[in-house]
């Protein structure tokens, strides 16, 4: 450790000495030499030591420890399980698969059905299309109903001719 | 025999591992090797955020901030840098963080406080004390924004050169200097309205 004397005979303005320093984080008298010859050292004395925190360092470790433990716990609840990579790989192509096989069904049915339906223009019901006769028919504006006999002749057949109602109905 | 060899042998002492290594050691999945650098850290990163912020226990919660900050992140370390420059880039993004959350809640509360002493105090003149020294900078270190403060407290206190500096925060040594100037100027400016006595010591060079 450094002699009071020694440090007032060492010291000059703007010193990067660490020995002078660590003297002068020490020493109020020194401090107050110092602090007169260079103003700038003022705050230089409040530095250089390591501090302890409160509680004491194996209090602090603990705690630091256990959250760790908590956090690392968290994070074990919260990750699903480990899948191996072929395994993500195969359910990924099984999903893109029928993904990809659900829109060729949906593109391939509005490809067909639109043409018909959609252009489709309800017209009085001819005699000649009927084999069967006509029990009872309705007519609106956008719709046609007809009631024809089964083959038994007890239940009626209900044919309904509405553009507005879905193609798939 | 065999003790006799063992009696004559020279007691070495226990090889400390340096920091890359352990790291290494806490990658491998030792968690105790983790509990050892916590440890051997603790006083230094407290001290670093006590300085930083000013006050014990949010100093003691943001240095544990910085150590669960570090075991989630190890990962991300690269071992061509030293493992203190890392660590101390941690503290100094938790830490300034803090500081800018906690500047913009107390300029809410106490943007008129402010302690003078007067000139009649002033004249006596002043006797340097550390104890002293620490609440006057507590005070007078408040108008420096986070990054200004972070800055002085490793340069003036940790004694870290600013080309190190700069290394920590990711910038120029330039723009470190700059904010040490800007710091060491407004504390200056501090000094005098609030604590003419210190501010004398400039005047009297």
């Amino acid at each position: 450790m450094m002699s009071c004397d020694l440090f007032r005979s060492s010291f000059s303005a703007g010193t990067e000495d660490a020995a002078l320093l660590a003297h002068l984080r020490t020493c109020d008298r020194c401090l107050d030499f110092a602090a007169r010859i260079d103003a700038d050292i003022l705050f230089r004395a409040l530095g250089g030591e390591e501090m302890v925190p409160p509680g004491g360092v194996d209090a602090f470790v603990d705690d630091v420890m256990r959250q760790v433990r908590v956090r690392g716990a968290e994070n074990t609840v919260a990750m699903p399980p480990h899948v191996p990579v072929w395994r993500r790989f195969a359910v990924a192509a099984t999903v893109a698969i029928a993904l990809a096989g659900t829109t060729f069904v949906v593109r391939n049915d509005r490809a067909a059905a639109p043409g018909s339906i959609a252009h489709y223009t309800p017209r009085p019901v001819s005699a000649a299309l009927i084999e069967k006769p006509i029990v009872e028919s309705y007519e609106g504006d956008a719709a046609m109903i007809v009631e024809v006999p089964s083959e038994q002749n007890n239940v009626k057949i209900v044919m309904i001719f509405d553009e507005s109602l879905p193609a798939d109905l | 025999m065999s003790a006799d060899i063992r009696l004559m042998m020279p007691m070495t002492p226990p090889v400390e591992i340096d920091d890359r290594q352990l790291v290494q050691t806490i990658r491998e999945g030792d968690a105790e090797a983790f509990e050892t650098l916590v440890r051997r850290k603790t006083t230094k990163v407290y001290a670093l955020c006590y300085r930083i912020i000013g006050n014990a226990e949010d100093a003691k919660d943001i240095s544990q901030l910085v150590f669960i900050k570090l075991w989630e992140n190890l990962e991300k370390y690269d071992p061509q840098y030293t493992f203190d420059t890392w660590l101390y880039r941690m503290v100094t993004n938790v830490a300034i963080d803090f500081m800018r959350n906690k500047q913009s809640r107390d300029n809410a509360v106490n943007s008129n406080l402010r302690l003078v002493r007067t000139s009649a105090e002033a004249e006596q003149g002043v006797i340097v004390q550390r104890k002293e020294v620490e609440s006057v900078f507590e005070n007078v270190s408040a108008v420096l924004s986070p990054k200004q403060k972070t800055i002085f407290v490793m340069n003036q206190m940790e004694d870290l050169p600013s080309a190190e500096i700069a290394k920590i925060l990711g910038c120029r040594e330039s723009t470190v200097r700059n904010h040490l100037f800007n710091a060491r100027k407004l504390m200056q400016q501090q000094l005098q309205q609030r604590y003419p006595e210190y501010a004398q010591l400039w005047r009297e060079r």
